[in-house]
Parts: C-alpha cells; sequence; structure tokens
C-alpha cells in the first residue's frame, strides 16, 4: 500500500462517516463529537488509541502534507471560532452588565424622582393642610374690627387726620417708587 | 395725577379709613370723603372715595359724584368714572340716585357736559 493509499484511508476515517464509526473505538478523543466543518471527528487523531501498522516508508509526500494542513487547520479554524466565540459570550455579558447597570441606575434614578416627588406632593399637602386649617377668617374678622372701631369716631376731628395722613404716606410711596 | 398703585399697606390704610367713613353714622362723614378723598392726586383713592359715596347712598354724597365738575362720573379719570357709574348701577335702591340724575339734568344752572354725563347715567340706570 502506497503512502496516499494509506493516508486516503486514515483521512477517510478521521472526517467520516457512520459507515465506519461503529468499527472505531474512541476513548482518548476529547474531540470525538465535536463539528469540525461538518465533518464528524471518528478517530483519535491524535493518538490512536488502537495502533495501525502504518509506515510511512515512503515520507511524507506534498498529498500528505496537504491533507495535514487541513485537518490542522480545520482545528486552528475552530479554535479561532471558538475564541471568537468566547469573545461575543464575553461581550454579551459585558453588554448584558452594562445594561443590568444601566437600568439599575435608571430604576434608581426613577425611585429617587418619585422620592422627591412624593416628597413634593406631601409638601404641597402640608403646605394646603395648613392654609386650609388657618383660620383666616380671623384676619377679616380683625381688619373688620379695626374698620368697625374707626366708624365710631368723629369724622373730622378724628378720621380727617388719620385719611389725611395715610393719603400722605401713599403718595410718598409712589413717589419713592417713581 | 396719573398713577396706579399697587396693594401696599399704606393703601390698605387708606382704604379702611374710607370704609369706615362709608359706615360712620356721623353725616359730616361725607364732607370728609369729599374734601379729603375726591380732590387726592391719586386715581385709586379718588375711585375708593366715589364709591363710598355712592354706597352711603345720601341726597348729599350722591351729588357729590353726580353734579359735581371733575369728581365721580364726571371724572377726568376714565376708571374713576367708570367704577362710579359701575357703583350707581349697582345700588338696590336706586330711587335717591336717579332723583338727584333728574335733577342735575334739570338744573341750567349747571355746565352741560355735567347734565350730559348725568343724562347717560340716567337711561343707563333705567336699562338696567
Amino acid at each position: 500500500m502506497s503512502t496516499i493509499e494509506r493516508v486516503s484511508q486514515w483521512s477517510h476515517r478521521i472526517f467520516n462517516t457512520t459507515a465506519t464509526e461503529q468499527n472505531v473505538r474512541r476513548s482518548s478523543n476529547p474531540f470525538a463529537k465535536s463539528n469540525f466543518q461538518k465533518n464528524v471527528l471518528t478517530a483519535d487523531v491524535l493518538e490512536l488509541s488502537t495502533k495501525k501498522n502504518v509506515s510511512f516508508t515512503g515520507g511524507i509526500t506534498q498529498g500528505t502534507k496537504r491533507i495535514y494542513s487541513t485537518f490542522v487547520g480545520s482545528i486552528n479554524d475552530f479554535g479561532r471560532r471558538f475564541y471568537e466565540g468566547i469573545e461575543s459570550i464575553k461581550e454579551f455579558g459585558i453588554r448584558m452588565k452594562n445594561g443590568i447597570v444601566g437600568a439599575w441606575n435608571k430604576v434608581c434614578e426613577i425611585g429617587n424622582t418619585e422620592i422627591h416627588l412624593g416628597e413634593g406632593l406631601k409638601n404641597g399637602y402640608n403646605a394646603v393642610k395648613n392654609v386650609l386649617t388657618t383660620d383666616v377668617g380671623q384676619l377679616f374678622r380683625t381688619r373688620e374690627k379695626q374698620i368697625a372701631a374707626m366708624a365710631k369716631l368723629d369724622p373730622h376731628t378724628q378720621v380727617k387726620p388719620m385719611l389725611s395722613d395715610a393719603i400722605k404716606a401713599l403718595e410718598e410711596e409712589i413717589t419713592k417708587a417713581a | 395725577m396719573n398713577t396706579t398703585v399697587k396693594t401696599s399697606k399704606n393703601l390698605e390704610r387708606v382704604s379702611d379709613i374710607i370704609d369706615s367713613l362709608t359706615i360712620n353714622p356721623n353725616h359730616d362723614a361725607i364732607s370728609v370723603l369729599e374734601e379729603i378723598g375726591t380732590n387726592s392726586a391719586i386715581d385709586e383713592v379718588r375711585e375708593m372715595t366715589a364709591r363710598a359715596l355712592v354706597q352711603r347712598n345720601e341726597a348729599d354724597s350722591l351729588s357729590i359724584v353726580i353734579s359735581s365738575k371733575g369728581k365721580g362720573i364726571n371724572d377726568m379719570s376714565t376708571v374713576v368714572a367708570m367704577s362710579t357709574i359701575n357703583s350707581l348701577l349697582s345700588l338696590e335702591d336706586k330711587e335717591g340716585a336717579m332723583r338727584i340724575l333728574e335733577n342735575t339734568i334739570s338744573n341750567e344752572g349747571i355746565e352741560e357736559d355735567v347734565r350730559e354725563n348725568a343724562r347717560s347715567v340716567k337711561a343707563l340706570m333705567a336699562l338696567s
């Protein structure tokens, strides 16, 4: 059997197939069920568990090198894709983390806003309550009492000077404001 | 003086004194209002005084705001004149005011402008 034929058989065993899968003992290959470019590894490609009498008497040819490079390339490609997958998962995790942190901050912000709004409403409610509970009528009654008291005074001798002084003070206020 | 006074302690004080003169049973309150209030340079004071004289609803007080030139409905300030007319229209008992208006219209010794204003206000009060 030539070297090419032996490699071809080996390659056939590596990249196939359900036909020979049952007859192959796989024990030490951790990637036995991994998918390499839609090819199912069915053999221990790193070290055969069952020693085969394969001898490369003819040396490694260019075709063998090509086959090896295809296989190794597929492994390298798998590693790259695996790395990219890990990276994408890592980025996804970072995005999730950032999203969760952002969402948490937003929740805290909304929570704080609601708290402030609640405090504002509470203050407003207290202010309205204070106004409503204040006896506003008492203020008017006090003024009415003062007016009623002045109405009993003599217009010429008592009220007239008061009115003159009040109007004079008002005129001075207007002059200052102007 | 064409002035506009915003709410202040001094204005409140003037308002309170004029209100006391409005309800003062002493007839001399009318002369105080005429002497001090209607001759004030401040529009708001003249407006409050004219309103007080109308609210007293006495012949002497109504004569001041209806028949006197430059006072009440004859005030140079449109705001004061309109406020006085509004107070006259708001009176529950308009009989005294109508009598003063008729006397003013029929009195040839009073200036024509004053009589013309009285005629217009009388027409308004008749319709109200």
